[in-house]
């Protein structure tokens, strides 16, 4: 039986923080993850606390640290420590972001022609934040044969103030489209096939000067230039280099449906983050149940050929997700079920399910459902008593947050990571170091 | 009964409907390594979940109103790798390589299979002949003009990495042996293992099987050698099967009586052990006990090493072996869902470097990569990782898998070994310096 000093549910920005942070400390990690979610289906920027009272990331933290039960409440003095923690992770791996917790919360267009706050984005999406000046333009320039994007839909959307909130934007948005190398006649293309197209620097030069042809057809001059998110996938720093050279326009790119490059960016640097620090990455384990002595889980489970794959374990993170990750089940019984650990989930009732509008700003009541845990992370019964000693929860499956309706998913999950490592490197060995001890 | 599960078999309806879960998210799409570099294959969703809804299930294309309903409204599916990437990453639980390779057994049934395809799947047969003739059949396959002709004939690329034939097979060798020996009482399940040697240790690489008797008994266990056939894994890549699940129960019957006495089944060849601990239920749809017990039965040899190590009981008195290791884990190693066991034994030899290359595919996938048109995909898809395993400067790699171990050889002329040969020989530089030691005090002695 394999043996683990903390082991880590879940590949998303939550486990694979933790990840990172405990085997930094010196423990040795294992990430044991069914697939790929969040990180490849979500824009790749940081969202702390986008809303839309607070003028800063950091005032949104403590504005949602004061609602009862909130994640920020136990986690909010450590987001900034945590942020300045990981950025230099992703910058090793090649993904700068920009930005703060005391960046001004800007809104930033997206690819469906609407705007979010955001404050800390990615290097290639950053351009999009700053303030427009008076009478600086945005083209929107769209790739032909490529169906994710549709420029002309983008601009006649961004082109209405009240998209803006009634404040700062762009002079004039106008809509333009390059026809890029080899790409027109395909039918199913996706932004990963042209993001790894941009990574040959043949083809790129090619189709930066095409970019750069569609852009002069558009009125006015300088400005900035909004361009699906498909700008290099290994070779992004580079494109964005080239680009930045060459265009008319300062580029900037705006994240798309999934596959998100952006997202897959993120995820190749988180986890490489992870293997530099020495942990490892399992992706396609199917965890069955955990083991457990009563007070602290001492192995995990998962479905692998013919035979169940066990790994002994000093501790463990549960960072699954909430309902759409899959670590929340919803029962035909109008319950909430965690199903790995079987722990107690805080839920509305059934019947307020379905009692709310469904895009009332306040939220539905479903998302701020999950598990319920001490300052330390460990999950709690309803009395507040922790239900294991050596299980700490992470990201989206924490109550009493609603990751996208305040902007904070991100925020939550690299800080709660972070944490639930740190609060288990200081259990004294016993518990989280002492299978490692066992090894020669 | 539902309407569905008469004209499709259970493992067929379970693999099939997985589809019902796919969220369309694409995930699959950003793993598969085929449509990395090809514009042949659009990805595995597109083949695959999306496709699937067009599927009818049937055995023959139908007319309806006059048009031919094909049987895959997706032909490229046969452009899909089986390498199993787009299964494990898929956060929904959708089983897209299984679904595309039995869309693809669909596609070929009722069809005579392409020549090719079916002798690539004919691995025993291929071996006798290889092996009876081996002197001929050797010079041949090394031979550039017959090499063009196979390419134009049959369809088998010019450069497609092929091993040597043995001089004998590893069966006849290993029966020769046992006349030799005379029948001795075979030792109980906790001290001897049945092994499964696969067509490569039996026909190509006979060394393997005696690196895997040698390491096997070093840590105390007896090997038994049944008799056995091709565990089916090249005809159920190629569509073929009919055949496949002929093989299936022959190496069931042998494989199963072992199995109730308690004995392991340990394999070389981790695409084979794979083949039995999974495919022949999920894939072949042969879902008796003797499937159930054998799989359960059924350990990658170093998946077995290892755990023989969890239990204390791996003779972990390894020489020092001072040396870059680049090792790669192939596809089928990953659908085992065990990890990487051979970096955790590397990691108990002194000395020694492993480093997990860390890539997707080589490109070979079983027999794809050997085929005319697959040839330059596969290459393709192993490029990133045969520029690694050359800029490491290492003069040999380990990867658990032949066809792999050919095909990284072939294309970065870096010899490749099966981690348990890595591990043997740093067990013998162990006997070396014992042997040293202990010399000159014989000779004091005398």
């Amino acid at each position: 039986m394999p043996s683990a000093d903390v082991v880590v549910i879940g590949a998303g920005l939550a486990g694979l923080s933790a990840a990172i942070a405990a085997a930094e400390s010196g423990a040795r990690v294992l990430v044991l993850a069914k697939g790929h979610a969040a990180t490849h289906w979500g824009p790749g920027g940081i969202d702390v606390a986008g809303i839309p009272a607070a003028l800063t990331p950091r005032e949104g933290i403590r504005r949602l640290a004061d609602q009862p039960g909130h994640p920020y409440a136990i986690l909010g003095d450590d987001v900034a420590a945590a942020i300045g923690w990981l950025l230099p992770h992703l910058a090793a791996g090649g993904v700068d972001y920009v930005g703060d917790l005391d960046t001004p919360l800007q809104l930033a267009p997206t690819s469906i022609g609407g705007t979010r706050r955001a404050a800390i984005l990615p290097a290639g999406q950053a351009a999009a934040l700053s303030p427009w000046a008076p009478g600086e333009r945005l083209v929107v320039c769209g790739i032909a044969g490529f169906k994710d994007f549709w420029p002309e839909a983008i601009s006649a959307s961004l082109s209405r103030e009240r998209i803006w909130e009634g404040g700062n934007r762009p002079a004039s948005v106008s809509p333009v489209s390059a026809t890029l190398p080899g790409l027109a006649a395909r039918h199913n293309l996706n932004a990963l096939e042209i993001a790894r197209r941009f990574d040959d620097p043949t083809w790129r030069g090619a189709a930066i000067e095409a970019i750069a042809r569609a852009i002069a057809s558009a009125p006015g001059s300088g400005g900035r230039v909004a361009l699906p998110a498909v700008l290099g996938l290994r070779e992004h720093a580079a494109v964005l280099a080239a680009m930045r050279q060459r265009l008319p326009a300062v580029p900037f790119e705006m994240p798309l449906v999934p596959p998100s490059v952006p997202g897959l960016r993120l995820y190749a640097a988180l986890r490489a983050a992870v293997v530099r620090a020495g942990g490892r990455v399992q992706v396609g384990e199917m965890i069955e149940r955990v083991e457990s002595d009563g007070r602290n889980v001492t192995a995990v489970v998962s479905a692998a050929a013919a035979r169940s794959y066990v790994v002994r374990t000093g501790a463990l993170v549960l960072a699954t997700g909430g309902i759409a990750g899959g670590g929340l089940l919803a029962e035909r019984d109008g319950r909430l079920r965690e199903p790995i650990l079987g722990l107690p989930v805080e839920a509305p009732a059934a019947d307020d399910w379905l009692a709310v509008d469904a895009f009332d700003p306040a939220g539905h009541p479903l998302e701020r459902a999950g598990i319920r845990t001490d300052a330390e992370l460990r999950p709690v019964a309803e009395d507040g008593t922790p239900v294991f000693d050596n299980v700490r929860v992470a990201g989206s499956l924490l109550a009493g947050q609603r990751s996208i309706g305040e902007r904070c998913g991100d925020g939550v999950a690299l800080t709660s990571g972070w944490r639930a490592a740190r609060s288990l490197a200081a259990v004294p060995a016993g518990h989280a170091a002492a299978p490692g001890s066992e090894r020669p | 009964m539902t309407i569905a599960e008469l004209v499709m078999s259970a493992s067929e309806a379970a693999v099939g409907y997985s589809s019902d879960e796919c969220l369309k998210c694409n995930v699959c799409v950003t793993v598969c390594p085929v449509a990395r570099v090809t514009d042949l294959f659009p990805g595995p969703k597109y083949v695959g979940p999306q496709a699937q809804r067009f599927r009818t299930g049937r055995a023959q294309p139908v007319q309806v109103a006059g048009i031919r309903i094909p049987l895959s409204p997706d032909v490229t599916v046969d452009y899909c790798s089986g390498c199993g990437w787009c299964t494990t990453a898929c956060p929904a639980g959708v089983k897209i390589a299984e679904m595309n390779s039995q869309s693809r057994a669909r596609m070929k049934a009722g069809k005579r299979p392409r020549l090719r395809d079916w002798g690539l799947g004919q691995t025993d047969l291929v071996g006798q002949l290889g092996v009876l003739f081996s002197p001929i059949s050797n010079w041949a396959l090394a031979n550039r003009p017959i090499r063009a002709i196979m390419q134009t004939t049959i369809g088998i690329h010019r450069e497609a990495p092929f091993p040597k034939f043995g001089r004998r097979t590893f069966q006849s060798i290993s029966k020769r042996r046992q006349r030799r020996r005379g029948t001795a009482a075979v030792p109980g399940p906790d001290r001897a293992v049945v092994y499964f040697h696969g067509c490569s240790a039996n026909y190509y690489e006979q060394h393997l099987a005696d690196a895997a008797i040698a390491i096997l008994k070093r840590n105390g266990f007896e090997t038994i050698i049944p008799e056995q056939v091709c565990c089916g894994l090249p005809l159920i890549s190629n569509g073929i099967y009919t055949e496949a699940r002929g093989r299936a129960h022959k190496n069931l019957d042998v494989l199963a009586r072992y199995a109730r006495q308690g004995y392991r089944i340990v394999g070389t060849s981790t695409s084979c052990t794979h083949t039995i601990k999974a495919e022949y239920r999920e894939m072949l749809d042969i879902h008796d006990e003797d499937a159930a017990v054998v799989a359960n039965a059924t350990w990658d040899i170093c998946e077995f090493l290892l755990d023989l190590h969890e239990q204390g009981k791996l003779d972990t008195g390894f020489g020092r072996l001072d040396e870059d290791l680049p090792y790669h884990a192939p596809c089928q190693l990953r659908s085992h869902g065990i990890g990487l066991p051979a970096m955790e034994l590397f990691a108990l030899v002194p000395g020694l470097r492993a480093a997990d290359m860390d890539h997707d595919c080589c490109g070979i996938a079983g027999t794809y990569g050997m085929k005319k048109e697959k040839y330059p995909i596969g290459m393709a898809v192993g490029a990133p990782l045969f520029e690694k395993i050359r800029a490491s400067g290492a003069t040999e790699a380990a990867c658990d898998s032949e066809t792999c171990r050919w095909q990284i050889e072939k294309a970065t002329g870096t010899r490749t070994r099966h981690p348990i040969e890595i591990l043997l020989a740093a067990y013998r530089v162990a006997d070396a310096v014992d042997r040293a030691g202990r010399e000159p005090l014989a000779a004091a002695g005398a």
